[in-house]
């Protein structure tokens, strides 16, 4: 069973449709990236796993049950939406140890989980003077002060150094190593590609793409072939059910084929070979490409 | 420890975490002392009774008002505030639980509106008997202590209806400044003058009846009580059906 499930999820504000018809699933173990340009309806999606706010239709589910039926929340799920949700007047330690209290979590896990998170020194400081870089790290604490299975992280690396990038990265896969759930959304791909090991794709509250980032990165990847009869070649590869075109210069492109079965159909129809290689498109590319040919063929 | 016991303690550490506390609490407590003081300063002058009259003791212990507007203030500060800095989203991720989380914090405020508005008006009384004593003067009126239960409960409903106010709007400046705009202007001015008759019923009228002396113009104290107790329970019951229902972020 999925940890996290998204099921037929529909949000409507009025007339707008922030979240349509959603499903996708999210499994232990794996950092799953959950992308989208702002206002996709990712925040949204998070908030109603999260029990902030009710669908209009649909599910969506921890474990099988929704947040509010979970019967340990803070032990089960952690989660940080956003930065700005402190007392500027409260200390980062006190602000824990609210949390703490309500949910009857042990004090010293306050320190353990400011230390965790490198805030230790500024424990005992006024959240109104972090930046916000250190806010980050503080929701993060939050989240992690139950020591929860899954991990729900909305933008968790807004306003991070690059120190600090590194450092969450490195959090969010030990994390996930251990067998816990993490989804962290992102609107930057190469922002979370060296973190995710699924990806999903959001458009206009449309999921477009709920893969691995191995096969997103495979789909943004061609072969080029140069041969003496490129418009022969392009039809050999049409009839083998290749998705291919010849561009500009008399190369022939194929999508998302294999160049070994390039190679083999050339060779079988008598055609020499005279240059193959694979070029990978940059994933924000494909990202940018995903999402702006959804947000066309929407309009 | 039961999940409420434990909300009950971390609303109370809420509370004592922030500077709003504090402050309102020494601005009270200094406001009963000096309006005490200065009463006696200008008592049998300029027409007033004189100092250790019914009349003027009364005056003094007037401390109630005082509590009650505090107390509605940090009402709305507690709970408008979690709108305001966005607390409200840690609050309800540990607490999914939206009912009892909201009658946790009616609860624990006004308990904490009981005992401050005990606190302050136990200062506003120590200052009289003192300043009366200093004056050889030995005696309080009959309606003392029910001024001082009548304090202590209009400081716990004014409390709730600070929460209820601050639960509703969401806005804590806006929710502060609409509330004293009522009870001074809409309650005080324009009603005293156009409808006197039905000033005395609404909650600024109707707290009077608890935290003044006695009057024949004013609500008799159980009346009172209980007129500002059901404005207290119909706001919370508006305020618990938003906060319940309302999308949080």
């Amino acid at each position: 069973m999925s940890a996290i499930t998204i099921s037929r999820l529909t949000k409507r504000y009025g007339p707008v449709l922030a979240v349509d018809d959603l499903s996708f699933e999210v499994h232990p173990g794996k950092v799953t990236g959950f992308l989208g340009a702002n206002g996709s309806g990712k925040t949204t999606t998070l908030r109603i796993l999260l029990g902030l706010a009710d669908p209009t239709s649909g599910s969506a589910t921890i474990g099988g049950l929704s947040y509010r039926q979970l019967p340990d929340p803070v032990r089960e799920v952690g989660a940080a939406l956003d930065s700005n949700v402190f007392h500027p007047g409260r200390s980062a330690s006190q602000h824990l140890k609210i949390i703490a209290t309500a949910t009857g979590l042990p004090h010293r896990r306050v320190a353990e989980v400011l230390d965790l998170v490198g805030l230790a020194d500024a424990a005992g400081r006024r959240v109104g003077g972090f930046s916000l870089g250190m806010r980050q790290r503080l929701s993060l604490a939050g989240a992690l002060l139950g020591d929860p299975g899954v991990l729900v992280l909305d933008e968790p690396l807004n306003g991070l150094d690059p120190e600090g990038i590194r450092w969450i990265r490195g959090l969010l896969r030990s994390l996930a190593a251990e067998g816990r759930t993490v989804l962290v959304s992102s609107h930057l791909l190469s922002e979370v590609a060296q973190t995710v090991d699924d990806v999903v794709v959001l458009s206009k509250g449309h999921v477009i793409a709920e893969t691995t980032l191995s096969e997103l990165t495979e789909r943004g990847s061609v072969i080029r072939a140069r041969t003496t009869d490129p418009t022969r070649l392009v039809a050999v590869l049409l009839a083998a059910g290749v998705q291919v075109r010849l561009v500009d210069d008399g190369t022939v492109e194929a999508r998302g084929a294999d160049a070994g079965v390039i190679g083999l159909a050339a060779a079988g129809a008598g055609l020499p070979i005279l240059e193959l290689s694979r070029h990978d498109e940059d994933l924000e590319s494909l990202f940018f490409d995903l999402v702006h040919d959804r947000q066309e063929v929407a309009a | 420890m039961t999940a409420t016991a434990r909300l009950v303690r971390a609303e109370v550490r809420k509370l004592f975490t922030t500077r709003a506390l504090p402050v309102s609490v020494a601005i009270a407590a200094v406001l009963a002392v000096a309006g005490v003081l200065i009463d006696a300063l200008v008592a049998g002058k300029t027409g007033t009774p004189a100092l250790g009259s019914t009349a003027d003791t009364y005056q003094m212990l007037k401390v109630g008002a005082l509590s009650s507007v505090v107390m509605l203030i940090i009402g709305i500060l507690a709970a408008g505030g979690e709108f305001r800095h966005r607390t409200i989203m840690p609050a309800l991720l540990a607490t999914p639980h939206r009912a009892r989380l909201f009658v946790v914090k009616v609860a624990v405020v006004a308990v904490f509106g009981a005992v401050f508005s005990a606190v302050i008006f136990g200062l506003g009384l120590g200052t009289v008997v003192a300043t009366l004593a200093a004056h050889g003067i030995h005696y309080l009126p009959a309606a003392t202590g029910r001024l001082y239960l009548g304090s202590v409960i209009s400081g716990a409903c004014f409390g709730m209806i600070g929460v209820a106010l601050g639960a509703l709007t969401r806005n804590t400046t806006g929710a502060i400044v609409a509330a004293i705009a009522w009870a001074i202007f809409v309650e005080q001015v324009i009603l005293q003058a156009v409808a006197p008759s039905l000033e005395k019923w609404l909650p600024v009228g109707a707290s009077m009846g608890l935290t003044n002396p006695p009057s024949a113009s004013a609500l008799a104290p159980a009346v009172a009580g209980l007129v500002l107790t059901g404005y207290a329970v119909v706001l919370l019951l508006f305020a618990s059906r938003t906060t319940i229902r309302r999308d949080v972020g």
